[in-house]
């Protein structure tokens, strides 16, 4: 019997899997830190990409509400995780950063918060599942939402077995309906979740703020940007009818246009303006 | 059909109450300032601490990186005074739902943060864990979350059972994320695939054959004069990660490359004639 619980898309849980018992690890090399990237969702939770017995990336939030880590069951059977009592365990588990937890054990589980947040995409991105306590608390983690990277630092704590919270309780079923409800909801409202990502466009140009007006400062040869007869020097004064004084106006504009999406723009060479209109090419 | 409908439209009137009002801005944070905070770990895994609303408490909240709103029962809402600072009551009680408010201060062992922005409910499983564990530690009474927690630099340390909290300049806002994402997925319907990319130039062209599932993306040109040929990034070069992130991917690259900030030097690690290489880049602002 397993029971999984927590509000709308709020990860807390309540534990009650079986487990069995935790096997003293052998001793290996570690580093004394590691930094894991990290990035919050749409929804402000705190995502790592892990890899399990060489598959994935696959997505994990960070979650102190939880007690282990948590898959979905397809996840499981797809990385061939072992199944012994109810608890599963793999060959290698890394964390994004490379780090590898060392003899990680979890659970799978469809844990109704991501069914229902996977089925309207609420995250921006599929979930797979959560990383909770048994492995947290391996580590001293450091969170800092001004850098990109959280800190683990392993700790010599020997974790004592998560205990399991049983609920029969009314409301909790009613709460886990919660993630039928929203997939039902999704289909009703034509809503479909988009995973995939497209690379932004390129135009081969390096840019350069000066007071209130940006400046090409140089063009790459070959590149949409040469072929579209920019000069270096040309202040970039508007884009799709919105003035550019920072730099950020300019990334901000281009930054939700694709490969092949056709962008105009005005330039302002030795006090003419100009419109440019150039096809977006491929590079970083 | 119909009452699913209704049921719908009332979860979206639910969103209405989400929003929140201006912000105010909060004097700079004292960088030098670490408070340790020490917490009970449970026997389920979780720690509870115990906080402060608006001076009065103290009460016991569970703490949890994972929930992105903030949690409080109506009981305490009431005792704190916070229920009458609800501007918009949710049109039905779902699960004892009095709504949103804004918490002045919001106070963990010491560390305090304004304006915290919190839902009032019943929720089944604080109760679920209140019921376990009142006997021992007293009622447990909410969550504390992200709107708090992401405004410190945070640690975490279970074997000393124990967090430190220095206050950030990060701004979590206001909005409510869930709700608010809910809404705008539903209007926009069926979804594009999300544009991701830098806002920095560093100067190659990569490509991922859809057979290809080796790890890693394959440079295919290096551009002259950019800042990846003076970093001696070569065609036929493997990218597996840029900035500690795994690129196995072109849309992995991509993303990976969305936190490079202009001259700022970031790392690519790479696969060259079978060994690996670690290079230094650093991107121009460019595009």
């Amino acid at each position: 019997m397993k029971r999984f619980i927590l509000i709308g898309c709020l990860t807390l849980v309540g534990f009650s899997t079986a487990l069995a018992r935790e096997v003293a690890p052998p001793p290996r090399e570690v580093k004394d830190k590691y930094e894991i990237p990290y990035r919050l969702t749409d929804t402000n939770h705190v995502l790592v990409r892990v890899k399990i017995n060489g598959k994935g990336p696959f997505n994990f939030i960070i979650d102190t509400g939880a007690p282990a880590f948590i898959m979905t069951e397809a996840l499981a059977k797809k990385v061939n995780a072992r199944e012994k009592e109810g608890k599963l365990t793999f060959d290698k588990v890394e964390l994004e950063g490379g780090m590898i937890v060392p003899d990680a054990w979890g659970v799978a589980v469809d844990m109704f918060q991501l069914k229902g947040m996977n089925s309207m995409g609420l995250a921006g991105v599929e979930l797979h599942g959560v990383i909770g306590y048994n492995v947290l608390a391996r580590y001293k983690i450091t969170y800092d939402f001004t850098d990109d990277k959280l800190l683990f630092e392993p700790v010599n704590y020997k974790v004592p077995e998560p205990k399991r919270i049983s609920s029969k309780d009314k409301d909790q079923g009613s709460l886990e309906s919660m993630g039928d409800l929203m997939k039902f909801m999704a289909a009703l409202s034509g809503t479909k979740p988009n995973f995939e990502l497209r690379p932004r466009g390129f135009v081969g140009i390096e840019l350069e703020q000066k007071g209130d007006q940006v400046l090409v400062k140089s063009i790459l040869k070959n590149s949409p940007a040469e072929k579209a007869g920019l000069q270096v020097g040309d202040v970039l004064t508007s884009l799709s009818g919105k003035s550019i004084k920072k730099t950020k106006d300019w990334f901000d504009a281009i930054s939700k246009l694709p490969e092949g999406a056709i962008l105009k723009f005005k330039v302002t060479r030795n006090g003419t303006e100009k419109d440019v209109a150039l096809e977006l090419g491929k590079g970083l | 059909m119909r009452s699913i409908m209704t049921f719908s439209l009332l979860l979206l009137g639910l969103v209405g109450a989400a929003f929140a009002d201006s912000k105010e801005s909060a004097p700079p944070p004292d960088k030098n300032q670490t408070i340790v905070v020490p917490f009970e770990l449970v026997p389920s895994g979780h720690f509870i601490v115990k906080v402060k609303i608006d001076g009065k408490g103290p009460y016991n909240l569970i703490f949890d990186t994972g929930a992105p709103m903030m949690l409080v029962s109506p009981a305490i809402a009431k005792d704190s005074g916070l229920a009458n600072k609800i501007k918009e009551k949710p049109p039905i009680a779902l699960f004892g739902m009095m709504g949103f408010a804004k918490i002045d201060e919001f106070e963990v062992a010491g560390v305090k943060a304004k304006n915290v922005q919190t839902q009032i409910i019943d929720h089944p499983t604080v109760k679920l864990f209140s019921k376990e564990y009142e006997p021992k530690y007293g009622k447990i009474e909410g969550i504390v979350g992200f709107p708090f927690f992401s405004k410190f630099k945070m640690t975490v340390d279970y074997s000393k059972k124990e967090m430190t909290f220095t206050p950030s300049t990060f701004d979590p806002g206001d909005d409510n994320t869930v709700m608010t994402r809910m809404m705008e997925k539903m209007m926009a319907g069926k979804s594009e695939p999300k544009v991701v990319g830098a806002s920095v130039l560093f100067g190659f062209e990569v490509s991922k054959n859809t057979k290809d599932e080796d790890e890693g993306v394959e440079v295919k040109s290096v551009m002259s004069g950019t800042p990846a040929e003076k970093a001696g990034l070569k065609v036929g070069d493997r990218i597996l990660t840029l900035g500690g992130r795994w690129t196995d991917s072109v849309g992995d690259l991509y993303s990976a490359a969305s936190f490079a900030k202009p001259n700022k030097e970031i790392e690519l690690g790479i696969l060259r004639n079978g060994k690996n290489l670690k290079l230094k880049l650093t991107p121009v602002s460019g595009s």
